[in-house]
């Protein structure tokens, strides 16, 4: 260490940075401490590289309509070829074979409503519309590099690297700086969202990967994970689904109260973790384990089983393989992502069990 | 060498001032950047201090400031006051951001240079209608403090010698200074010039007013007589300009240009240092590099994205003339060079 920073002291001649660097070197020695003042110190913080400012105060800028014209060309200009043949290409040859031990990435989407399906045999479903919004790779963190904000307690063995993807081009003028430059070297537009998501080493992909709905296919498994929709303080009936108390005979003032909380004798108090009212929802939950019953490749939409997908329409959800063993794929599925994207698809995929309404309409017998 | 000059200007200056220049010559021998700024600096106190004296009796002129709609009339003192003291009478916003003035409708005039006589006078900020003169002073005044800038941030092993700065132009993107340096091909490192850009924006914000003073020839060629450059260019511009020579100085820092310039640092706001690039030239010595930065007054916000572009631009290589051993190169004469690009 100390080696290098004179290296560099040496050869460079501006004054200031000199001072810089020796400075630091002397402040990397570090001090004798001889007593322990704080008998606990404070957590460190190890926050993710990319938890930074990201929005900017938008002052009124003095730019002529010309130049603002020019500005939105250039972001256009650098931004817009992103389709590199190549590059996936590489991917697809360097790609090892999938195997269900390996974890893949997920994908960040937009919950944007609940439609009705039918099958085959008549019987309707309720599915949420997830739109798999423009995902590209951001960054890689290989399993060493990346610092994870909690110390793990128990030692990890096979540890997953963590890739961080982007969702929602933006006008990169709208963010700050410093946000800007988590894209700088993905060649990637500065995205609305970021997520991170833990792979296996051989499912990484390299920065400005795209990534589209086929990422997953009809009949498989999926978890989404969502914020839920922040209903405030709640009463236990709301809260925690309690009946209440009758609204007659006799009953006063403790119709939606949730009642005795705790017991008597030797449990004479309250227990930790009784049903209380409290805060009720905007929290991260995760649904596991729904079915993707149709997917549209032109708008990238996912069609999943279930109308209670955490977070309000709108929201954004984060989807991942299933983690529920017994409903992993079995078949293998597009590894590390689906490349071949000038493949061309009919524009809508359904499960084997779904009802197509180009079909004929279903006939059953009345019973 | 030095007695020669000081015999030829002995008319001009007193004997204490005289006195004062041998004693701060002698001090040329330690050799040192400092002390030479410092001799810089006491010469010119000195020097603005003999010009105040010899005005003896002071008259008084009547200026029309026009501010707005409205019009007051200011007495004030004859080749003492300045712009800037009408602007104090008037408003502190007036005073703190305007950039020159205007007298009579057609002069720019520094905002610390003293008025010879009564006059109309005008504040230009720099969100005025037609920008075009301001922003050559904004421009002049970034490579000034450029070349301020320049001068003290290396090691003392390195030789640094101003050459020049071209006539602002805004359009080419980028505001230069030309400067021998004593080291063969430095390519600056993207660290080293953040250094650079901060050393910059540091001394800005300590606000110095930018001081403006007119000299005789003599006194340039003793000022600058460590500079061989400033020094051949010296006799060149007080041709052009009656004999005089304007100084400027902005900290501890004193340089040569034209003017006019803005009236303080503190008007720069955000400021980088972009690219330091080997000139091809046929001076004498060690290279010279042209420094190039691009800057935006504190009064004109920004967004990062757009003025990333800008300093994206200020990356290339400036169109400005290159200076040669041969052609005696100064902010006047090379805008003829401008003008037939």
């Amino acid at each position: 260490m100390a080696f290098i920073l004179s290296n560099i002291v040496s050869k460079t001649c501006v004054k200031s940075l000199e001072d810089k660097l020796l400075a630091l070197s002397i402040s990397a020695s570090g001090t004798q401490i001889r007593e322990r003042h704080i008998m606990n110190p404070p957590p460190r913080l190890r926050n993710p590289t990319w938890f930074t400012k990201k929005h900017r105060v938008v002052h009124n800028d003095e730019i002529t309509t010309d130049n603002q014209e020019f500005v939105k060309e250039v972001v256009q200009d650098k931004y817009s070829n992103k389709d590199e043949s190549p590059l996936l290409s590489e991917i697809a040859a360097n790609a090892a074979e999938w195997q269900p031990t390996f974890k893949r990435t997920g994908v960040i989407a937009r919950k944007i409503g609940i439609y009705p399906i039918w099958m085959k045999d008549g019987t309707k479903m309720t599915t949420t519309l997830l739109q798999v919004l423009d995902n590209h790779v951001i960054k890689y963190y290989t399993p060493e590099e990346y610092e994870n904000s909690q110390p793990n307690k128990t030692r990890v063995m096979k540890k997953k690297g963590c890739l961080l993807l982007g969702a929602e081009g933006t006008d990169p003028s709208l963010l700050t700086k410093e946000y800007c430059g988590l894209f700088k070297n993905s060649g990637v537009i500065p995205k609305k969202f970021l997520a991170r998501f833990f792979v296996s080493p051989d499912a990484a992909l390299p920065p400005g990967t795209p990534i589209n709905a086929l990422h997953f296919q009809v009949g498989n498994f999926v978890d989404v994970r969502g914020k839920t929709i922040d209903r405030g303080f709640q009463g236990v009936m709301k809260r925690h689904g309690f009946k209440g108390m009758p609204a007659s005979h006799g009953v006063t003032k403790t119709h939606r109260r949730g009642g005795n909380i705790g017991g008597g004798g030797e449990k004479a108090r309250v227990w930790p973790g009784t049903k209380m009212p409290g805060h009720m929802g905007n929290r991260y939950r995760v649904l596991k384990g729904l079915k993707i019953w149709r997917i549209n490749t032109k708008y990238n939409v996912l069609y999943v089983s279930g109308q209670n997908v955490p977070g309000d329409t709108n929201s954004i959800v984060t989807i991942y393989d299933t983690i529920l063993p017994l409903r992993k794929p079995s078949n293998p599925v597009p590894f590390p992502t689906y490349l071949n994207t000038d493949e061309i698809h009919e524009e809508d995929l359904y499960d084997d069990d779904v009802h197509q309404f180009c079909d004929p309409t279903i006939e059953y017998n009345e019973t | 060498m030095n007695s020669k000059i000081t015999l030829s200007t002995s008319k001009m200056y007193s004997l204490f001032v005289r006195s004062r220049l041998n004693k701060c010559t002698n001090k040329r021998f330690l050799g040192n950047l400092q002390s030479e700024s410092t001799r810089q600096n006491e010469l010119f106190d000195l020097e603005k201090k003999r010009q105040r004296e010899e005005i003896g009796r002071i008259d008084k002129i009547e200026v029309e400031v026009q501010c707005k709609s409205e019009s007051k009339t200011y007495v004030m003192n004859k080749l003492i006051s300045t712009p800037y003291d009408c602007a104090r009478h008037l408003n502190e916003t007036i005073m703190n951001k305007t950039a020159v003035a205007l007298i009579n409708g057609e002069t720019l005039w520094h905002m610390h240079k003293p008025l010879p006589d009564s006059c109309k006078l005008e504040f230009l900020d720099y969100k005025v209608s037609q920008p075009g003169q301001v922003n050559k002073a904004f421009w002049r005044t970034c490579s000034f403090l450029l070349g301020a800038v320049a001068s003290n941030a290396f090691k003392d092993k390195v030789d640094v010698q101003l050459h020049s700065f071209p006539i602002p132009n805004v359009k080419s993107g980028s505001f230069v200074y030309d400067i021998q340096l004593s080291l063969d091909n430095w390519v600056p490192t993207s660290s080293e010039l953040r250094v650079l850009s901060m050393e910059m924006i540091k001394f800005c914000q300590q606000a110095h007013p930018i001081e403006c003073l007119d000299v005789t020839a003599d006194f340039a060629l003793v000022l600058f007589k460590e500079n061989p450059h400033k020094t051949m260019q010296i006799p060149d511009i007080a041709a052009n300009n009656n004999g005089k020579v304007t100084l400027f100085r902005a900290g501890p820092n004193v340089d040569i240009s034209k003017g006019p310039m803005i009236a303080n640092t503190n008007q720069l706001g955000r400021t980088t240092v972009t690219n330091v690039i080997k000139l091809d030239t046929d001076i004498k010595g060690s290279p010279v590099y042209r420094f190039q930065g691009v800057a935006l007054p504190s009064s004109i916000v920004l967004n990062h994205f757009a003025y990333g572009l800008l300093e994206e631009r200020a990356k290339n290589l400036n169109s400005a003339r290159i200076p040669g051993s041969q052609d005696v190169t100064t902010e006047d004469n090379s805008f003829m060079a401008q003008a037939t690009n």
